[in-house]
Parts: C-alpha cells; structure tokens; sequence
C-alpha cells in the first residue's frame, strides 16, 4: 500500500457520515418534492410536477424576492459594519486582538433564536430601549422598532454577521504589509491605496464572508417570524409554514429543493471565483 | 477544486440515480406503515407498567405527575413536542409513548388513521364532571377515544388605556383606534376563521367563493396589522400590541406578568366563538395504556385539575378547574366562558378533506406572502 492509499481511508468516516447524514435525507426530499398528500395528511412519495408549478405560482415570487433582498442588505451591512472592525483587529489588536476576538464570538454560543427573544425585549415599544427615548424626552410616543423589515434585517445583521468578520479577519491579517507601502510610495492618497490596494488583497476574504452571510440569511426564518410585521414573510417562513402549520410537506419539499438550486449557483460561481484566485495567487 | 464543471455523462449519470430514487420511494409514506393491530382494543384502567407522556412543554404541573409515581409506584417520564406535526411524526415512526395530548383537529386525524385506542369513560371515575359539551364531539362521535385536557376560546383582546371603542366584534380587528398596532393570530385557521364569521359564512366554509370574499377581508385587514404572531402575552406585555387576536388562556397569563391586569381585557365576539380543545389520548404503540388510562382519571379529579389551572392558566372543563378558572380571572369574567352557554354560537375547526385543507392553506400564505 502505497502512501497515497494510507492516507486516503482517513476520509472514510467522512464520507460515510455525508452519504448516510447529508446525501440520502436530501434525496428523500428531492423525492417528496414530486409527492403528494394522501387523506390522512401523510406526505406521499410519487411523480406528481404540480408541487414545482405551485413554487413558481406569482404569489410566492415576491416572497422569493423579498428574501433575496433582505439577505443582500444583510451581507452589505455586515460588510460595511464588519470590515472596519476586523480592519481593527488584525492591524491595531496588538496583544489584545485575541481578546476582540474571543468578545465577538463568545455572544455567538448563546442560540440565535434567544438573541431575537433578547431584541424583541429591548426594542418593543415598552421596551427597554423605548422607555429611555420618551424619559430622555427624545421623542413623545415610542418609535416603532420591531415588526418592520429593519427589524428583520438588523436581526439577520445580529445573527450572522460573525461570519463576515472572521474571515476578513483572516485575509487582513495575512495581508502582505509591503504591498501598502508600496502602493503609498507610488504617492496613492490613503483612500487610493485602501480602494486599489488593500481591498484587492483582501478579496478572498470580502467574497467568502459574503458568502457566509448572505446563504444562511436568504433561507433564515427565525428573525422574521419574532422580529416582522405583516409584509416581512421570508421564504424560511413559507417552508417552515408548509412542514410544521399546512401539513403538506410535499409542497415544502419542492420550495426547498428550488431554494438549494438558486443558492448552488451562487456557491458554485463563489468557488470557481475562487478557485481561479487561489490559481492567480500561485 | 479547481475543475467543478461536470463532464455530460457524470451529469446523465447523476440524473438518472435522481429519477431511480423518486421513482423507487414512489407511492410509500413517508414513514412505514405501523402495526394497527391494537387499534380496537379497549384499554382497561390498570397499572401495566411506567408511564411516558408526550406532551407540550410547560402544560403540566409537575407535582401531578410525581405524586401519581408515589401513589403508585411507577416513575412518570415527559418527553415533549413543539409542534402537532413532529407529533405525528414521531407516533408514525413508532414512538412508544403511553399518553399524547392532540388538538381536536388531531384526535379527529389519529382515529382515523388508527393511531389511538379505544377506552371505556365509564370506567374513568372524574369524567364524570367533564362539561357535557365534550359528549360525542365531532371529532370523537362515541366519546371512546380522548377526553379533554384544557379547551380555549378565541377573542380579541385589547388594552383598556389605548383603546375605547371595542364593540363585540370581529370588526375590530380593523379597528381604526388601534391602526397598525394590531395583531392577528399566526394561525391559518383563525385567521381565515375569523374572517369566515365575520362575512357571515360557516367557520369552517370549503366553498370557494366564500373563501375568496374572506381573503378580501383578510387583505383588508392586514393593512391594519402590526403582524402575525401567536406570543400574545408578550406582544400584549411589551406594549406593541394594542389590540390582539387571543386565546383567552394566553390573556390570563398576560394578566400575571404585569402590577396592573386591568389594563388587559378580552371579549368574544357576537360573530361567533371559536372553541379549541387539547384532548388526552392513548396511541396504540403504548406500553403501558392501562397506566395512561389512570393517569387521565387523575388529571381529572378536582384537586389536580384545580391546581393544574393554577400552574398553567389554562381552563379544564371539569369540576376543580372550572373554580380554579374563574378565581383566575375573577376581574374579567368575560375571559371565563361558559361552555354550556356557548353551545349555539360556539364553533370548532375542522376541515374534513385534504382538498379543503389545501386550499385553506393556500389562502392563508397568499395572505401572508
């Protein structure tokens, strides 16, 4: 057995745990996804293409879009808020960066869905937040903060955006320092050399925390259900609504399946994208 | 990973393992089919074994549970469920739990599908004060398969410092005082429900112009809403709503959280009360029925069923919760309902075919989406 062989069995738990755990569950969905419900509310499995008609009813297509609109705002906010920070960080942490670092994860250990009861209590409008704008006599009634499309974007912005700072973290860190310096030597104005300089070089980290945010943001259902109003239904929402009120799983199964299609191609031309950088690189 | 582009044949090859495994799974449930067998055999009221409950969480008080362990000398276990389809379909897939607590709506679907088993109520001694609203219900004809753990109505309500004109009505879940602040229950069935009563059609109308005309008035509606939610204590609590579509049970707890419950107030409404029930049940994979059967006779005595109202806010139609209810709620009887009373303006949901149901749902996400 020849060294290359040796090494290739430690990916048989692996591989075992995907096919068992990932690829035969996504293939029982696929499957349902073509069945219908029989009369007692029981998913069926069949070949029945009415469940993808329904997906691409007019109705559900605001929805769709909707929530692609949410994940976008969410991953440039979690940009905008998060480059500057790992920025930070990685530059001028000094001994203290793992320290910054260790701050912005531990809050991630407490569930998502309890950091969004957390929000509900301090911006409702006898919240916490609320009650110290009317004392401070900033405003005379609260200001409506929950049950608004803001409200479901900053709460994405909350849960995910961990997942942009870390690997900007990891990509600024790494960062070749010279490269900036001699993009200020060639008498680039600091704007310059961070616009053609140090963001070309932070790249691979700026697209996969991109990434990162915006997948799970398009499919998350938990801050719009604690955090929306009545114009906020995410396609989470719908999905989860299909399994869990509708009983018709089927149909759910379908909506899933085309939501894995539509992020498959994003993360397919991210890792091309990628791939072809890591290329140009060497 | 630098060549992810599939050559023609690996994706012909992928295609069809797709289309083998859709058309092998083709026609089976999604959970095998379980042995019925013991659908048709009434449950004698006997210690057979420990006890294994599946139930919502926090719906029990506890010292029930430990104190029947003592009486009897078995251990009591708890598992619990956050939904009534994971319910299902654990119970599908063999679960083997002695005592479930299904919605109406479910038993209705459990005896149908054969899941749970026949008992005598004759033999179950502190039944016999169950309202006898609970005789013969539509979704159990010969009482023989659930008895009533809590029921519930549904209402508006609303808070007594930001709102004045309330007027018994379905109307005022468009009540103009309260535009914007408004919550609708995030439930298909009262959602539509409501809508159903106010247009003056059945509660649980399957025909299709009716169904159109109430999601008019659902659309209309929501201009109005704040959102769908069914966290009415909270949203009552944290001030964001004013006006809520409520369960009376969840007012009550709304009340505890705050120094002034006056604040709060619930009515019913002259369209119509809808009235749900969650019902206790023997599903067939139990293995200690005779047990579960003793256990529902003592959540039912008075002492038990009074203290349990207490624990959890919710109203069990039986002697020792109804006192426990209406000590709850002694500031605002109107949240108490007198089932008896009830029994011409009362509803219960129900849809009878997945066609009806399909289409309830449809109306609801057009709604929502």
């Amino acid at each position: 057995m020849n060294a290359h062989r040796f090494w290739n069995w430690f990916l048989a738990p692996g591989t075992l745990w995907i096919l068992v755990l990932f690829a035969a569950p996504l293939l029982l969905i696929f499957a349902l996804s073509f069945g219908h419900v029989d009369d007692f509310g029981r998913g069926v499995y069949g070949f029945k293409l009415g469940n993808y008609d329904d997906v691409f009813n007019s109705t559900y297509l605001p929805v769709l879009l909707r929530s692609v609109g949410y994940a976008l705002a969410t991953m440039l906010i979690c940009l905008a808020i998060g480059y500057p920070v790992a920025y930070y960080i990685a530059r001028f942490g000094g001994r203290w960066r793992y320290v910054l670092l260790a701050a912005l994860v531990i809050p991630f250990f407490v569930n998502y869905l309890v950091r969004t009861y957390a929000w509900v209590a301090l911006l409702a409008d006898e919240g916490l937040v609320n009650n110290a704008i009317v004392d401070l006599g900033l405003s005379d009634a609260p200001v409506q903060m929950i049950n608004t499309p803001w409200a479901v974007i900053g709460g994405l912005v909350y849960g995910y955006i961990i997942f942009m700072i870390l690997p900007l973290y990891g990509s600024i860190e790494r960062m070749d320092q010279s490269v900036v310096e001699a993009g200020k030597d060639l008498y680039g104005s600091p704007l310059q050399t961070f616009i053609h300089v140090t963001i070309p070089a932070t790249q691979a980290g700026i697209l996969a925390g991109c990434v990162l945010v915006f997948l799970p943001s398009v499919g998350d259902f938990v801050s719009a259900q604690l955090l929306g109003g009545p114009d906020t239904y995410m396609v989470g929402n719908l999905i989860q609504d299909q399994f869990f009120a509708a009983s018709n799983w089927p149909f759910g199964a379908a909506l899933t399946m085309i939501m894995m299609l539509f992020l498959s191609v994003w993360m397919v031309l991210y890792l091309r994208r990628a791939a072809k950088g890591e290329a140009e690189v060497l | 990973m630098s060549d992810l582009r599939l050559n023609r044949r690996q994706l012909l090859a992928a295609g069809a393992g797709l289309a083998l495994t859709a058309y092998g799974a083709s026609g089976c449930t999604v959970e095998r089919p379980l042995d019925t067998s013991a659908a048709g055999d009434i449950v004698e009221p006997k210690i057979d074994g420990d006890l294994l409950i599946f139930n919502w969480a926090q719906y029990m008080d506890p010292a029930i549970k430990k104190e029947f362990g003592e009486k009897y000398g078995v251990e009591v276990n708890e598992v619990n469920f956050d939904n009534l389809e994971a319910m299902m379909v654990k119970l599908r897939s063999g679960g083997e739990y002695d005592l479930i607590f299904p919605s109406s709506e479910y038993v209705g679907r459990l005896r149908k599908e054969q899941l749970i088993r026949p008992f005598d109520r004759s033999q179950v001694k502190n039944a016999a004060t169950v309202s006898p609203y609970f005789d013969g219900p539509w979704y159990d004809p010969n009482s023989e398969f659930s008895l009533p753990y809590t029921y519930y109505t549904t209402g508006i309500a609303w808070r007594t410092d930001k709102v004045d004109t309330m007027t018994e009505s379905w109307n005022d879940m468009s009540n103009p005082e309260a535009f914007g602040k408004i919550f609708m229950l995030d439930d298909f069935q009262e959602g539509i429900g409501q809508a159903n009563l106010l247009n003056g059609f059945y509660l649980n109308t399957a025909k299709p112009e009716e169904l159109e005309v109430s999601k008019e008035t659902l659309l209309e509606q929501k201009k109005g809403l704040r959102g769908f939610s069914t966290l009415t204590a909270q949203n009552l609590v944290s001030g964001s709503a004013w006006i809520q579509q409520a369960w009376n049970g969840d007012v009550v707890n709304a009340r505890n959280q705050v120094s002034d419950p006056s604040i709060f107030r619930y009515q019913t409404c002259k369209e119509g009360v809808p009235v749900g029930t969650d019902a206790m049940s023997i599903p067939v994979t139990a293995k200690s029925p005779g047990t579960a059967l003793l256990f529902i006779d003592w959540v039912l005595s008075p002492k038990n069923a009074y203290r349990n109202v207490m624990w959890n806010g919710y109203p069990q139609p039986v002697a020792g919760g109804r006192e426990a209810f209406a000590k709850l709620v002694k500031d605002d009887p109107s949240i108490d309902v007198n089932l008896n009373e009830l029994k011409g303006s009362s509803n219960e949901f129900r849809l009878d075919t997945p066609e009806a149901r399909r289409e309830w749902n449809r109306i609801w996400t057009e709604v929502k989406a």
